[in-house]
């Protein structure tokens, strides 16, 4: 059961991921992307991972993709005009994506666990909204006060890059 | 004594400090903002010298750690962003023409307060003992350095290069941290101490995973510094950038890759199963470096580009260095060669800011005739090029020197053969600065160079130190970490 789960949803996340991509129109590309982060979060469940997957759709699916709707709907994107592409690219990116994925699939079948449906972390009884809390202000306060910075410095960076006249 | 971690704090709050003062603050000049930042990062530079390393280094959580190497590097950061900030006063009028504000000036003080957050992130990088901090100091750098690569807004060239920097970026961020997560996968770990105390213990069979996840590390950071093939992004990014940021992310962004590049692979080097996979594709990737940076600097005229694919030639050099750590010189050389490394870009680009405002643009040939306008100018111009082709006596000769013996000694024959070959074509394309300058008359139209007092000391000081150096090399090698 578990498994089959794992494959449907898997199969559906790379579906749409390939969507994203492939896909002309701006604002399908952007529903792909929504169901495709949908079916991540529904992977995460299955992992019992409940809390990456709430926020997974709250966060991602929710009010990222929302944004991305709203600045494709405001820019009024129009289907992109299909480009062509040099044969040489083909082949260049043809080879970096092949070598990629057969050195992956190498390293997924040698490993021991490969073939195992779960992992030895997931633990259904944990509260893992607790425990996200405490390894996220606790244990890994440091680098959550790395990234406070990191956000400031992305603000002031939007606002520079955006505003039409600056003050 | 002061606690180690303040340094960093007191950088952030600087920034934040100088951030406020500019929203609240109505005075349409923004040197101040300036020289706040450059006095407030030398108090911080004199504080390094309070606080003691230890020997140990690591901090109770496993994530700082304060050793020898990170307190230089805290002050190699700290150095590069103070010469930045002197650059961008000299490059003001340029960054004022080119950001739309509603009166002269506006939007020009973050040019001055973005590099002191970036300061801050370099100063982490130094210090960070785990994968997650890493990752986070590496964010901050890079993402303060998207930003301040399209600073200027009005120039099609700022923006094409910020987004290629950003998109080639987001794309090198993907491979770290699936890496990290292949890594973290295999032993269970993040720190990096922890995972030299788990690797002997790895099975034979999670190994391939194990290097999996290094090589996507080695990926990513080969974007960091430079590193053919991940390269490309060079070029048009260092071009387009403005002067100040293309000097920064030359010398900063590349040394503080190169103290995570060591850090990271270190735990690695203590097992034997990991060490002749990587050295290998250490080798592989210098010998890569040297040739493409080269080679493809021959036919270029734009000075920033030039400089561009020299950075990269010169992380082939420093790689030269990583692959032959076997030898106990070998880190001392590669900290040495990015010292001589530091003076001599910021030398270049320290002359580069006014001439190309003097004579309006960045091509070689707007050095022409130089030494007639300028000679002062055009004489550290000779010593900045002649380090950086590595002519005897001067910092570069003896940066390449050291680092050349080291992988003599590991009987690195061929990479030897290779950067010697490769300097060769380093002087014919640092000499065409020297022919603009010294054999090609002034363009009719060329208006005087002016220095400022504070660009005047730092060339001084870069010269001054290169030559010296060039001597007397010892006097950097005492107090190497």
């Amino acid at each position: 059961m578990q498994l089959a789960l794992f494959w449907i949803f898997s199969l559906l996340m790379l579906l749409f991921a390939a969507g994203v991509v492939l896909l002309r129109n701006p604002v399908s590309s952007a529903m792909s992307l929504v169901m495709s982060f949908v079916a991540l979060a529904a992977v995460f469940v299955t992992l019992d991972a409940y809390f990456i997957a709430v926020v997974q759709v709250l966060v991602y699916a929710g009010a990222v993709m929302v944004l991305f709707l709203f600045i494709i709907m405001l820019l009024d994107l129009r289907e992109e005009k299909s480009r062509r592409v040099r044969l040489s690219a083909w082949v260049g990116g043809g080879l970096v994506v092949g070598g990629f994925v057969s050195a992956l699939v190498q390293v997924v079948s040698s490993l021991p666990g490969a073939d195992s449906t779960k992992p030895a972390v997931s633990n259904p009884e944990a509260n893992d909204v607790a425990l996200v809390g405490f390894a996220l202000f606790r244990d890994f306060n440091f680098p959550f006060q790395i990234i406070g910075v990191l956000l400031l410095v992305a603000t002031v960076g939007v606002v520079l890059l955006s505003r039409k006249e600056l003050k | 004594m002061i606690q180690p971690i303040a340094l960093e704090i007191i950088v952030v709050c600087l920034g934040i400090l100088l951030l406020m003062v500019e929203a609240f603050s109505s005075k349409t000049s923004k040197t101040p903002l300036a020289y706040a930042a450059i006095l407030g990062l030398s108090v911080v530079f004199v504080l390094t010298f309070f606080v003691q390393p230890s020997a140990a280094g690591l901090q109770e959580s496993g994530f700082y750690v304060l050793d020898p190497l990170a307190l230089f590097f805290k002050r190699f950061a700290l150095v590069a962003t103070i010469v930045t900030l002197v650059l961008a006063l000299d490059y003001l009028p340029i960054v004022q023409r080119l950001v739309p504000g509603e009166r002269p000036g506006a939007g020009s003080g973050e040019f001055f307060i973005l590099p002191v957050f970036t300061c801050a992130g370099l100063m982490w990088m130094a210090s960070a003992a785990d994968f997650i901090v890493i990752f986070c100091a590496l964010e901050l750098v890079t993402i303060s350095l998207y930003v301040q690569v399209a600073y200027l807004r009005r120039s099609i060239a700022s923006l094409e290069a910020g987004t290629k920097f950003l998109i080639l970026g987001a794309l090198s961020t993907g491979f770290f941290v699936y890496g990290i997560t292949w890594i973290f996968g295999t032993v269970g770990q993040t720190g990096l101490e922890a995972i030299r105390q788990a690797l002997p213990g790895v099975p034979e069979a999670a190994q391939p995973a194990m290097i999996f996840g290094v090589a996507l590390v080695l990926v990513a950071i080969g974007f960091k510094i430079a590193a053919a093939p991940f390269q490309f992004w060079v070029p048009d990014v260092y071009q387009g950038a403005p002067t100040p940021v293309t000097a920064y992310l030359a010398v900063a962004s590349k040394a503080a890759g190169f103290v995570i590049l060591i850090r990271v692979l270190e735990p690695f080097f203590t097992v034997i199963a990991f060490q002749e996979k990587l050295f290998l594709a250490l080798v592989l990737l210098a010998g890569l470096t040297l040739l493409f940076g080269n080679l493809a600097a021959i036919p270029q005229t734009n000075f920033k580009r030039l400089m561009g694919y020299s950075s990269v030639a010169h992380a082939g050099y420093l790689l030269v260095g990583l692959a032959a750590i076997g030898d106990a010189f070998a880190g001392r050389a590669v900290v040495f060669y990015l010292c001589g490394y530091l003076l001599m870009t910021f030398l270049a680009f320290l002359i580069l800011v006014p001439v190309s405002k003097a004579s309006g643009g960045d091509d070689i040939a707007n050095f022409n005739g130089l030494a007639r306008r300028s000679p002062a100018l055009a004489l550290a111009m000779l010593i900045a090029a002649a380090s950086l082709a590595g002519v005897p006596f001067t910092v570069g000769f003896f940066g390449k020197f050291f680092i050349f013996e080291a992988a003599m000694k590991q009987e690195l024959f061929g990479l030897v053969l290779l950067g010697v070959v490769t300097v060769a074509c380093g002087f014919y394309y640092y000499f065409k600065v020297i022919r603009a300058m010294y054999w090609q008359p002034a363009s009719e139209d060329a208006a005087p160079v002016q220095v400022s007092v504070l660009s005047r000391l730092a060339i001084a000081i870069c010269a001054v130190l290169i030559l010296v150096l060039g001597f007397y090399p010892q006097l950097l090698i005492q107090i190497l970490p």
